[in-house]
C-alpha cells in the first residue's frame, strides 16, 4: 500500500542543513495499523507529510495506494489526496462554521459521494456522535472534537488514513479511545498510519515504526510488548 | 523594558503585516486626504472671490430703473451726489442696460449658428474708466476714449471662451446693427453668467456685450440716456445708511422711474460665488466624513485582526505577571505606525486632490485673481484626524484584549475553534447543496464583527457614491420635469423677447411680417416680488392668455386660467410663502405711467392655482390682468410656433432681423442652460468618486487579505483533503459577494437618506429657486452595485497567489 524508498526530506536555513528525514525506507500492507513513534523532532509529521503527498521530498522515492507520487503535479497531487488520503490533525482543524454533521459530510462531498448527508450521519453514528450532530465544534470537548474529525477522515471512504498525534491534545483516558477507534478502522482495504510520542500508546499496535533524527532505527511489534487496549494504564 | 526592545518587535509585527499596514494606511489617507484637499479649495475659492472683487472694484450699490424706464444722463449720479454723505461715495457711474440678441455666427470659425440673447452694457471709457466694475481684458484689448460713439465693443469672455471666438471679430445685434468686438473681458457682474430666468454658468446661452456709453445709446435710439448707476463707497462707509438715503431720494425726486438699490449681495453671480462656497463645504465634509468612517472600520477590522492574532501571547504575558499597559505597547505601535503612513499617505492625497480641484475650479469659474496656496491648517486638521482615528481603532481591541482572563486566552484552539458568532442561528436555517456552498454564507455569520466592519465601510463608500450620483440624477429629473412642463403641447414654440414694451398688435405684426410663423400669441413678462408674511420672492410673472392661448401651465392644485385676476405660482413658492390656492399674497410689481414711466406698487392677488414647473422664479396670470400693470394692450414677449415648412433656425434667423426684437429662442433652451451646468459639476463630482471607488477597492482588498490570514488554518486543512485551489477562491469570492451586497444595500439606504438631507436642507440654501425632485437612477444603481458587490466579490482573487503558494505543512503545524 505504502512504499518508501530512501526517502529524505532537507530544510535548508541559511548556510545549515536539517535532515527533518534521512533515508527512510518503509513499507505498509493494506489493511495494516501502523504507529510511528519518536520523540519530538525526529520527523514523524514530516513522515507523514510525505505519505500524504502535502509535502514532496528532496530524495527518493514514494508510492501511495500504486501510484508514484515524485514528479507528480500540482493538480495529479491534489487528485491523489482527494481520493486516497485522509488526515486527522493534532489539534482537530474541525470548520468552526460548519456543524458536527456538517464537518463530516465536508467529507464525503470532496470526494462527491452521492447522498453526503446521509453517509455522514450514518458515519457520525458509527464514532458514536449521533446526539452531538447539529453541534458546532466549540460546543464540543477535545476528545468528541477528536471524533468528528476521524469520522469526517472516514467519510472520504479513502483508503489511507493519516493521523499525526491524534491524541496528543487528549488526556490518557481519552486518548486510548480515540486510538481504539482508529484501530478498529483499519481492517479489510484501510491502511492506518498513527504517529505518536508516547510509547505506552505505541504498545496498541502490532507494527511500531521508530524515527529517531530522521531514522527508522525500529521496525517490528512494541518493544515493551503487545497490549490489549483496555489494559494500557500508567 | 527598554523602548528599543518594543520598537524591534514591532519593527516585525510590521514587516509581517507590512501590505495591509500599508493598504490601511492608504484607506485613512485617502479620508484625511479627501478631506484637507476639497477643504482647501474653500479657502482658496473665498480668497480669489475677495481679491477679484477688489481688483475690479465690484460695485457697492447699483441703482437700477423698471424696464422701459430711462434717465437722462447726469440725473442720475446728480441726485446721489446730493444725498447727505455722498460724502462716502468713492465713484459713481451711469450705464444704459438693454437686453439684445447677439449673432455671433460671423465670428465663429468653426461656422456654428451662435445665436443668443444678451445684453448691451453701455459704460463709460477713456481715463481709467469704467472704474465700477473694470475691466479684466483676457483677449484683444479695452476700449479707449476714442471709441465712444464708434460701434466698437468687448465680448463677455465666459461667452467667447465657450465657443472659442477669436480675440476680435464682428457680431450683429438684434435689428441688424454690425458691431466689431475688439477684445474679450471679465467683469465682476459676469464672474458668473447668470440670466433672469435662472440660469447659472449660462454662457452658453447669453452673451453680454460691452460697448462706450455713446454707442448703446446710438444703436438703441436713447441719445442722453441711462438706466442704471454703479457706485462704490469707502471702506469705512455705511452702506445701509446711503443706500437708504439714495432710496429716499429716488422716491422723491424720481418716483417714475421705478428705481431699486441693489447691493452686492442681490448680485446673483457675487451671491453664488459666496453662498456656493458654504454648501460645498458642508458638501465635501459631509463625504470627507463618510469616507473616513469607512477608512476608520477598515483599520478597525485590521488593528482587531492583529490583537486577536497577538492574543495567546498577550495571554502568556499576562500570565507573567507583565502590567497592562507594557503588554498594549506592541500593538499600539502597529497603531502609530499606521496612523503616521497615514498622514504622508494623505498628504499625498490631499495634494492630488487640492490640484485637481484647482484645475477644475480655474477652468469652470475664471476668476482675475486665482492662486491655490497650501493650507497648512486644513492640511493640520486633517493630519490630526488620520492620526487619531487608527490610534483609537487599535486602543478599543487592546482593551478588550486586556481584559480576557490568561487562562481564556493561552487555551489552545481558543480562536481556531471558535465557532461561535451568529452561525448557530443559522444552524436552523438549512441551505440546500452541500459544504462547500453552505461554508461561505456560515463564514459571513460567524464573523458577524469583521463582516460588519467590511459591510459599513462598503456602505460608507455606497452612500458617498449614492449620494453624489442621485443629486446628479435628481437634478437630470428635475430639468427634464422642467423641459417637459414647457415643451407640453407645443415643443417647437419659440420665444420672441421684444426689446421694450409694444402694442400687443405691433408686435404680432412684427413677427408676421417675414412669413416663417404659423400661430402667435403676444405676452407679457416682468419682474415682481410675492410678499407674505415676512418672506419675499422674486418672481418673473408671465401674462398669457391662460384660457386660450396655444400653452398654458400644467396646473396641479386651483384654477388653471387663473380665476379672475389670480396668480397661479410655483409649488415651492407657495409652500415658501406659507400660502395655499385660495389665500391671499401681496405681489410688488411695476406700473406704467406715462409712455415710458413706471412706478413700484403693490397688490393683493388670490393664489389662484399652483404650477408644476420646479422653477419657483415662474409666476403666471391671465393676460387680463395686464390692466394691474398699466400694460393693457402692450406686449413685450411674443409665443410662436414656425409656418410649415420653416425650420427653427429660419425663424430665428428671420424674426433676429426685425427691428425691435431682442431675441428668439426656442422654449427648451433653458433647459439646455441648466444641463450644461450640470456638466460643468460632473467633472468634480467625478474627483470625490474616484475616492470612493479608491476606498471601496482598498477596503475589499484589505477585507479579503485579513480573511484569507484568518482562515489560513481552515484554508490549509481543506488543501489537506486535497480541495482544489480554485474551490477555496470560489468559497470567498461567494462570501464577498454577500458581504458586498449587505454592504452596497445599507449604503443605499443611508445613501437615499443623505440625498434627502442634501436635497432638503442643503440645496435650498445653494439653489433656493429650483425644486428638486429626489431620483435615483437605474444607472446609479448599477454603478453601486458595481463598485460594492463586484469589487468586494472579486478582491479575494487578488488572494489567489497566496492560496497557490501557502506552504500547507508549515500552516497546519502553526498553532494560532
Ligand atoms: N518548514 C521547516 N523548516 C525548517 N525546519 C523544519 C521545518 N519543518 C520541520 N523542520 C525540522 O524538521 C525536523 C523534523 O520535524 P517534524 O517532522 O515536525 O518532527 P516531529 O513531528 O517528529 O516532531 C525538526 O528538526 C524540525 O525543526
Ligand atoms: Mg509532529
Amino acid at each position: 500500500m505504502i512504499e518508501l524508498e530512501r526517502v529524505a526530506r532537507h530544510y535548508r536555513l541559511g548556510a545549515m542543513t536539517v535532515k527533518a528525514l534521512d533515508g527512510v525506507d518503509l513499507r505498509v500492507a493494506p489493511g495494516e495499523f501502523v504507529v510511528v513513534l519518536g520523540p519530538s523532532g525526529s520527523g514523524k509529521t514530516t513522515l507523514l507529510n510525505l505519505i500524504g503527498a502535502l509535502d514532496t521530498p528532496s530524495d527518493g522515492r514514494i508510492r501511495v495506494a500504486g501510484r508514484e507520487l515524485t514528479g507528480a503535479s500540482r493538480g495529479e497531487l491534489a487528485r491523489f489526496r482527494r481520493g486516497t488520503v485522509s488526515f486527522i490533525f493534532q489539534t482537530f482543524n474541525l470548520f468552526p462554521g460548519l456543524t458536527a454533521l456538517e464537518n463530516v459530510q465536508f467529507g464525503a462531498d470532496v470526494t462527491g459521494k452521492r447522498r453526503a448527508r446521509e453517509l455522514a450521519a450514518e458515519v457520525l453514528e458509527q464514532v458514536g456522535l449521533g446526539l452531538r450532530m447539529g453541534h458546532f465544534p466549540n460546543a464540543l470537548s477535545g476528545g468528541e472534537q477528536q471524533r468528528v474529525a476521524i469520522a469526517r477522515a472516514l467519510a472520504t471512504r479513502n483508503p489511507v488514513l493519516l493521523a499525526d498525534e491524534p491524541t496528543g491534545e487528549l488526556d490518557f483516558r481519552t486518548g486510548v479511545a480515540i486510538l481504539e477507534l482508529l484501530r478498529t478502522q483499519a481492517d479489510g482495504e484501510r491502511t492506518v498510519l498513527v504517529v505518536t510520542h508516547n510509547r505506552e500508546i505505541s504498545r496498541a499496535a502490532d507494527r511500531v515504526v521508530e524515527l529517531s533524527s530522521g531514522r527508522v532505527v525500529a521496525d517490528g511489534p512494541p518493544r515493551a510488548g503487545r497490549a490489549p487496549i483496555a489494559e494500557l494504564h500508567w | 523594558m527598554a523602548a528599543r526592545f518594543w520598537l524591534r518587535w514591532s519593527w516585525r509585527d510590521l514587516r509581517e503585516r507590512w501590505l495591509q499596514v500599508v493598504v490601511i494606511a492608504l484607506t485613512i489617507g485617502l479620508g484625511t486626504g479627501t478631506y484637507a484637499g476639497l477643504g482647501s479649495t474653500s479657502v482658496w475659492r473665498r480668497d480669489a472671490n475677495d481679491a477679484s472683487y477688489a481688483a475690479l472694484h465690484m460695485f457697492d450699490l447699483r441703482v437700477r430703473l423698471a424696464p422701459g424706464a430711462f434717465a437722462a444722463a447726469g440725473r442720475l449720479a446728480d441726485l446721489v451726489g446730493r444725498v447727505d454723505h455722498a460724502g462716502a461715495i468713492e465713484s459713481a457711474e451711469e450705464r444704459l442696460i438693454l437686453p439684445t440678441g447677439v449673432d455671433a455666427s460671423g465670428a465663429s470659425s468653426d461656422a456654428l449658428t451662435i445665436l443668443v440673447p444678451g445684453r448691451i452694457v453701455g459704460v463709460p471709457v477713456g481715463n481709467g474708466l469704467p472704474r465700477v466694475g473694470a475691466f479684466d481684458v483676457r483677449a484683444g484689448h479695452g476700449l479707449t476714449g476714442a471709441d465712444a460713439g464708434e460701434a466698437v465693443g468687448l465680448l463677455e469672455y465666459h461667452f467667447a471662451e465657450h465657443y472659442g471666438l477669436p480675440p476680435e471679430g464682428a457680431i450683429r445685434l438684434s435689428g441688424g446693427a454690425r458691431l466689431d468686438y475688439v477684445g474679450q473681458a471679465l467683469t465682476p457682474e459676469y464672474f458668473l453668467v447668470t440670466t433672469e430666468r435662472g440660469g447659472l454658468m449660462a454662457e452658453a446661452n447669453f452673451a453680454a456685450v460691452f460697448v462706450p456709453l455713446e454707442t448703446a445709446q446710438a444703436l438703441s435710439g436713447h441719445a442722453r440716456q441711462v438706466n442704471d448707476l454703479v457706485l462704490t463707497l469707502g471702506g469705512d462707509a455705511d452702506r445701509s445708511l446711503v443706500q437708504g438715503e439714495i432710496e429716499r431720494a429716488l422716491a422723491t425726486e424720481a418716483p417714475g422711474l421705478g428705481a431699486t438699490v441693489e447691493t452686492r449681495e442681490d448680485d446673483q453671480a457675487y451671491h453664488v460665488l459666496y453662498q456656493d462656497i458654504e454648501g460645498d463645504q458642508q458638501f465635501w465634509n459631509l463625504f470627507a466624513a463618510l469616507i473616513l468612517a469607512g477608512a476608520t472600520l477598515a483599520a478597525f477590522n485590521l488593528t482587531s485582526r492583529i490583537v486577536e492574532a497577538q492574543r495567546r501571547e498577550i495571554g502568556i504575558a499576562m500570565g507573567l505577571g507583565l502590567p497592562g499597559t507594557a503588554i498594549a505597547v506592541r500593538p499600539l505601535l502597529v497603531g502609530a505606525q499606521i496612523a503616521l503612513l497615514g498622514i504622508v499617505f494623505g498628504v499625498a492625497v490631499g495634494l492630488l486632490i487640492g490640484e485637481a480641484m484647482r484645475r477644475l475650479l480655474e477652468e469652470l469659474v475664471p476668476l482675475p485673481a486665482w492662486s491655490a496656496p497650501f493650507q497648512p491648517r486644513v492640511f493640520a486638521e486633517g493630519a490630526a484626524l488620520g492620526f487619531f482615528l487608527p490610534f483609537a481603532a487599535t486602543i478599543y481591541p487592546v482593551w478588550r484584549a486586556l481584559r480576557v482572563a490568561p487562562v481564556e486566552a493561552i487555551r489552545t484552539g481558543y480562536l481556531a475553534a471558535r465557532g461561535g458568532g451568529l452561525a448557530s442561528v443559522a444552524r436552523r436555517w438549512r441551505l440546500p447543496g452541500n459544504t462547500f456552498g453552505r461554508m461561505p454564507f456560515r463564514n459571513v455569520l460567524r464573523t458577524p464583527r469583521r463582516t460588519l466592519l467590511t459591510a459599513l465601510g462598503i456602505a460608507a463608500a455606497a452612500t458617498v457614491l449614492v449620494g453624489t450620483a442621485g443629486m446628479l440624477d435628481s437634478f437630470f429629473v428635475t430639468i427634464d420635469r422642467g423641459e417637459a412642463e414647457v415643451l407640453r403641447g407645443a415643443p417647437d414654440r419659440l420665444t420672441v423677447d421684444l426689446d421694450g414694451f409694444a402694442p400687443a398688435e405691433r408686435a404680432v405684426a412684427l413677427v408676421r411680417e417675414p412669413g416663417v410663423v404659423d400661430e402667435v400669441e403676444p405676452a407679457l413678462r416682468v419682474g415682481g416680488t410675492l410678499v407674505s408674511g415676512g418672506t419675499e420672492l422674486d418672481v418673473s410673472i408671465e401674462l398669457l392668455d391662460l384660457a386660450g392661448g396655444f400653452w398654458r401651465p400644467t396646473v396641479t392644485q386651483g384654477d388653471a386660467t387663473g380665476g379672475s385676476g389670480g396668480i397661479i405660482v410655483a409649488e415651492k413658492a407657495a409652500r415658501d410663502l406659507g400660502v395655499r390656492v385660495g389665500d391671499e399674497v401681496t405681489v410688488r410689481h411695476p406700473r406704467r405711467v406715462g409712455e415710458a414711466g413706471f412706478e413700484t406698487v403693490e397688490d393683493r392677488l388670490v393664489v389662484a392655482g399652483l404650477h408644476a414647473n420646479p422653477l419657483r422664479f415662474l409666476a403666471f396670470m391671465d393676460l387680463g390682468s395686464a390692466g394691474l400693470m398699466g400694460l393693457a394692450g402692450a406686449a413685450n414677449v411674443v409665443y410662436v410656433t414656425p409656418a410649415p415648412g420653416v425650420s427653427t433656425d429660419e425663424v430665428k434667423r428671420a424674426l433676429f432681423a426685425q427691428p425691435g426684437v431682442a431675441s428668439v429662442q426656442p422654449v427648451g433652451s433653458t433647459a439646455r442652460v441648466f444641463r450644461d451646468l450640470i456638466d460643468d459639476f460632473l467633472g468634480i463630482l467625478g474627483i470625490v468618486q474616484l475616492a470612493v471607488v479608491g476606498l471601496a477597492l482598498l477596503i475589499a482588498f484589505n477585507s479579503a487579505s485579513i480573511s484569507a490570514d484568518e482562515r489560513a488554518r481552515e484554508n490549509a486543512t481543506m488543501f489537506a483533503f486535497g480541495v482544489p485551489v480554485r474551490t477555496v477562491l470560489r468559497m470567498a469570492v461567494v462570501e464577498g459577494l454577500v458581504i458586498g451586497l449587505i454592504g452596497t444595500v445599507v449604503g443605499l439606504g443611508l445613501g437615499r437618506i443623505v440625498l434627502q438631507w442634501l436635497v432638503d436642507v442643503l440645496l435650498p440654501g445653494t439653489i433656493p429657486d429650483i425644486t428638486v425632485s429626489i431620483a435615483l437612477s437605474a444607472e446609479t444603481f448599477a454603478k453601486a452595485f458595481g463598485m460594492g458587490v463586484v469589487a468586494v466579490g472579486l478582491a479575494p482573487l487578488l488572494t489567489a497567489r497566496r492560496l497557490m503558494r501557502m506552504d500547507v505543512p508549515s500552516t497546519l503545524r502553526v498553532v494560532e
